[in-house]
């Protein structure tokens, strides 16, 4: 008897939950603000295995030809970087704004199976930035980008951009944050997803947030250096998100167009890693 | 032999010749931990040896809770090492060997590391995924 008392009590919450954030409009949508981590999870992991199901039965032909990669570099450069940026290119401003963030590809590259990105160019993933591209690209051409995604991980920023992307790095677009230069830790943790932070790194208390492509950001606080060049005080930390081209004009990390003021706050947040 | 072929790879012109070594390079990235050569037991007793710990944090190596560089935990699955550099099992190699022809201005230093030592070192270092 207590049991089912419970029971309902359970469903009748779990209703008066449902009720309120279709009804009632509660959950925030916003894409200047990352799901709440459960919610992340659960989009997360069900995109996972929706694309594993799906692509379990394709066939993957030869991937190791030449020409494809060469092909697939081309329209890699021309379909995918302005969303998922490049090694030591950033995506186009408007694509930082998205969420979910594109993806580091280089780091996709590594961790999926090829039929998995085959299917999800060719059907692309609601609810995201990311389109289908079945009536766009022939299979042939999709699984060229597969089969130069499959080597993107091997290049050096300084090759692709001589030898794939022949265009100069974007302008950078300075974002039209006007504020006082003053850190603001709980700002900063905000705009870190405004700048594609977490496609990159680990980043303890940033839900989403942790591909290796580049180091964890746990402890940094304490980090000696920057970039493995620069001794981590408050300004340099901020001049090295602002431009960190300027100290390593060969490395990965690409210029995102950050404010001194978003900087001053990303500054202000990773301070508090410690 | 890896550097020799690293450096032959840079030169070819990526659109216009063959993408033969390119494909040696891919195949190397895509090594797991298990085609590593070298003994990791040994590699894990070198990066106690050599200090490594000083710097990094290094799972399975006593003391190793250095903060002036990134730590290596995870390190087998990080895409780029010194922030540039594709990371396979070779490119690691050479890394610690040569810090500074990799990137002169780096902060890590040139501690005399041989390659077979360092061919430990990565082996043990490859495990951490």
């Amino acid at each position: 008897m207590r049991l089912r008392s419970l029971a309902a009590i359970v469903v009748a919450g779990g209703a008066a939950a449902v009720a309120s954030i279709v009804g009632l409009g509660l959950y925030d949508i916003s894409a200047t603000d990352q799901h709440l981590a459960p919610t992340y999870w659960l989009l997360d992991t069900s995109m996972r295995r929706s694309v594993a199901l799906r692509a379990k039965r394709i066939d993957v032909p030869p991937l190791d030809d030449a020409t494809k990669i060469a092909r697939g570099g081309r329209h890699f450069d021309a379909y995918c970087v302005a969303c998922h940026g490049a090694p030591g290119i950033a995506p186009e401003p408007f694509a930082l704004g998205l969420t979910p963030t594109p993806a580091n590809l280089a780091h996709t590259a590594r961790e999926w199976k090829p039929a998995d990105l085959f299917w999800t160019i060719r059907h692309g993933i609601k609810m995201t930035g990311m389109p289908a591209w079945k009536y766009r690209l022939s299979d042939d051409e999709i699984w060229s980008i597969v089969a130069f995604l499959r080597v993107l991980p091997t290049l050096t920023p300084d090759r692709y951009r001589r030898e794939i992307g022949g265009r100069p790095p974007a302008a950078t677009v300075v974002a039209r944050t006007q504020r006082a230069t003053t850190g603001d830790a709980a700002r900063g943790k905000r705009a870190i997803h405004q700048y594609a932070c977490a496609t990159c790194h680990a980043i303890p208390g940033i839900v989403g947030a942790n591909a290796p492509v580049g180091p964890p950001l746990e402890g940094i606080a304490t980090r000696a250096f920057i970039a493995g060049v620069v001794p981590n005080t408050p300004a340099t930390m901020i001049a090295w998100l602002r431009e960190p081209q300027a100290f390593r004009p060969d490395g990965a990390m690409p210029n995102l167009g950050m404010s001194e003021a978003d900087a001053a706050d990303i500054a202000a947040y990773l301070a508090t890693l410690r | 032999m890896g550097s020799d072929r690293d450096a032959a790879v840079a030169r070819v012109p990526l659109m216009r010749t063959t993408f033969a070594s390119i494909l040696l390079v891919a195949s190397a990235v895509l090594a797991r931990a298990a085609d590593v050569a070298g003994n990791a037991e040994n590699g894990r007793l070198l990066l106690r040896q050599y200090g490594c710990g000083g710097c990094h944090r290094i799972p399975g190596v006593e003391a190793a809770r250095g903060n002036v560089g990134p730590s290596l935990e995870g390190i087998a699955r990080r895409v780029y090492l010194a922030g540039r550099l594709p990371n396979t099992p070779e490119n690691m190699v050479r890394w610690i060997v040569e810090p500074k022809a990799i990137h002169p201005g780096t902060a890590m230093p040139d501690l005399s590391v041989s390659e077979a030592q360092a061919r430990d070192m990565v082996a043990h270092l490859y495990r951490l995924r």
